[in-house]
């Protein structure tokens, strides 16, 4: 049964509602038992941190500046090792994985940053292909995939542009076609409105959104308390190396307002609650 | 769709500083092995020439009592008693006077001036020979008759050739290790430059290798065109030294020439330089990523 989940993830977002019920509860997307953090030889930077991710779920990681939200996106996205605790991820124990297993995991996990991480020689669409092109996919399967998803961040126009030549906003936007393009079945982002308007923050979050609702499951990074309240997600909240869980202000049963309708921007949100617990 | 290996190097700023020295290493290498190469060649027409054979030299007699013309023939036949003795012949008057002839220019060498005659002497294959006896008994027979063991005067010249090919093959491995040294150090620039896109590598699936052959490829161009570049100095370089050798007169220098398999050796120099450029960078890259999570 576990096995099922682990390869039906892997199938890509569609397959996560499914496995997404499979898992209810034994399994989980993400799931950090005592974690701690530190950067080399430096104190903790988190402690003891307790949580948990459904599949198909949504949440904001909220707290303020320097609180340890980036650092714990990072070891989502396994950039970085915990210091000690255990930390699961689709099911596995990557705490004892042999790097050799990383890459193929990596793939299963899409990572948008604040400062987009744009290869500024590449065009819009070579950086949007650049995982399929690491993967080793053929090219003609790389243009139409990317072509399609550089129409649904509405970037059509701007396939051969380089980066340089885009508004910030647009960016952001070929940075989220580049890290859906493998279709991961955890999305992580760090701040993704941090450095653009209010506007196009907006335009962003609904993009998320959108791919939550084929069964992404999706954490957003960001100390925008506005957009926040305006989407009504549950929070984790860290503050003072302590991780706590807020229900979102909307109730809300995403896997089934999905079914319903695939692209509406609305916010409608909130798993059954205690989907994450505090530390 | 872009090439294959683009994601760090489109404009990298080693591109023009690290071939120039790469170049540079090349350059002295090439002339090193040049070296080592032409002087193996002129020992080897040497030793071919001169194995096996012994040269006498007979001082000039008193042309009133008819030169030195008995004292020859009486170390002739001393000569031809011997045993281990191929042969052995005077040197014909004319073969003396143009040894000597660089000596003395277009005039030749002037008629009154006393010569020593000259015996040359081929051994038997592979005989052994006591120089030191023979030349007592010579000088017994003959006063004043020398004995030159040209092997053992060629002993001494391979020994001294030797020593200068080693010299020259510690200069190559001097500039091979500080060539290495500086695609250490660019590589290790690079990965320093690019550690963030690196990081989004990793992020976005890429392995480890995937990432060394970008670095690889990159150094694998500059350690080409370093080599060529090199290479095309040293062949000018050698081009003039052949044509002044030349000039400076063939016969007082030893003939010094390069094979085609010498110019073999001479143009593996950049397929070398850019494997080992390769194989540095891929080293350096892999072991650094492996220290990453
Ligand atoms: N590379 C690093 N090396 C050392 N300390 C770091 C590094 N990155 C972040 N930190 C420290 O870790 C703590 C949490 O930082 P971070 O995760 O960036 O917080 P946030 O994203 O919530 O602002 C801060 O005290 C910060 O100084
Ligand atoms: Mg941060």
């Amino acid at each position: 049964m576990g096995k099922d989940l682990i390869s039906g993830l892997g199938d890509g977002a569609r397959s996560n509602r499914r496995a997404a019920k499979v898992a209810e509860s034994q399994y989980r997307m993400v799931r950090f038992e005592n974690v701690g953090m530190r950067y080399g030889v430096g104190p903790e930077v988190l402690s003891d941190i307790d949580f948990s991710l459904k599949p198909g779920s949504f949440h904001f990681l909220t707290g303020p500046s320097g609180a340890g939200k980036t650092s714990l996106l990072r070891l989502m996205y396994l950039a970085h090792r915990p210091s000690r605790g255990r930390i699961g991820m689709f099911g596995r124990n990557i705490t004892k994985l042999k790097r050799r297993a990383l890459p193929a995991l990596r793939r299963r996990i899409g990572v948008v940053f604040q400062d987009f991480r744009l290869l500024d020689h590449l065009t819009a669409l070579e950086n949007v292909a650049l995982p399929l092109r690491i993967a080793g996919a053929r090219k003609d399967e790389i243009e139409k995939h990317v072509s399609e998803l550089l129409d649904w961040v509405g970037l059509e126009k701007q396939i051969h542009a380089r980066p340089p030549t885009l508004s910030d906003g647009e960016k952001q936007r070929v940075a989220i076609a580049r890290a859906v393009i493998g279709r991961p079945s955890l999305l992580l982002a760090d701040e993704p409105t941090g450095n653009i308007d209010p506007d196009q923050g907006l335009r962003i979050l609904r993009l998320f959104d959108e791919l939550n609702k084929i069964g992404t499951t999706v954490l957003i990074a960001t100390h925008d308390r506005g957009l926040v309240s305006r989407f009504g997600r549950p929070e984790l909240h860290l503050e003072e190396g302590a991780l706590t869980f807020r229900p979102g202000l909307v109730a809300d049963v995403p896997n089934e307002t999905a079914k319903g309708a695939p692209t509406t921007p609305e916010p409608a949100a909130t798993p059954k609650a205690s989907t994450a617990k505090t530390a | 769709m872009a090439q294959k290996y683009d994601l760090f190097f489109r404009q990298a700023a080693s591109g023009r500083f690290v071939p120039l020295i790469i170049g540079a290493m090349v350059y002295l290498a090439a002339l090193a092995l040049a070296g080592s190469m032409a002087i193996g060649q002129v020992i080897e027409t040497w030793s071919e020439d001169l194995r096996g054979t012994l040269t006498v030299q007979i001082p000039a007699g008193d042309p009133a009592a008819g030169g030195a013309s008995a004292q020859i023939n009486s170390a002739l036949s001393i000569l031809l008693e011997t045993p281990g003795v191929d042969w052995a012949e005077p040197v014909p008057v004319d073969d003396i006077n143009s040894l000597l002839r660089p000596w003395f220019g277009e005039a030749g060498v002037p008629d009154d001036l006393p010569l020593p005659a000259l015996i040359e002497v081929q051994l038997l294959p592979g005989a052994e020979l006591d120089a030191a006896k023979l030349g007592q008994h010579l000088d017994q027979a003959v006063p004043d008759a020398i004995l030159f063991d040209n092997g053992a005067w060629l002993q001494h010249l391979v020994r001294f050739a030797r020593s200068v090919q080693w010299v020259a093959g510690i200069v190559v491995a001097l500039v091979g290790g500080t060539a290495i040294a500086i695609i250490v150090f660019a590589t290790r620039a690079g990965l320093s430059v690019h550690r963030r896109t690196i990081e989004l590598l990793h992020t976005i699936g890429a392995k480890d290798g995937y990432i060394a052959r970008q670095f690889q490829y990159h150094s694998l161009r500059l350690g080409f065109a370093g080599g060529i570049l090199g290479l095309a100095i040293a062949t000018v370089t050698l081009i003039v030294l052949a044509i002044l050798a030349e000039q400076a007169g063939a016969g007082m220098l030893p003939k010094m020439s390069l094979t085609w398999e010498h110019l073999i050796v001479l143009g593996i120099l950049p397929v070398a330089s850019a494997l080992i450029a390769t194989l540095t960078a891929r080293a350096i890259v892999m072991r650094a990523l492996r220290e990453m999570p």
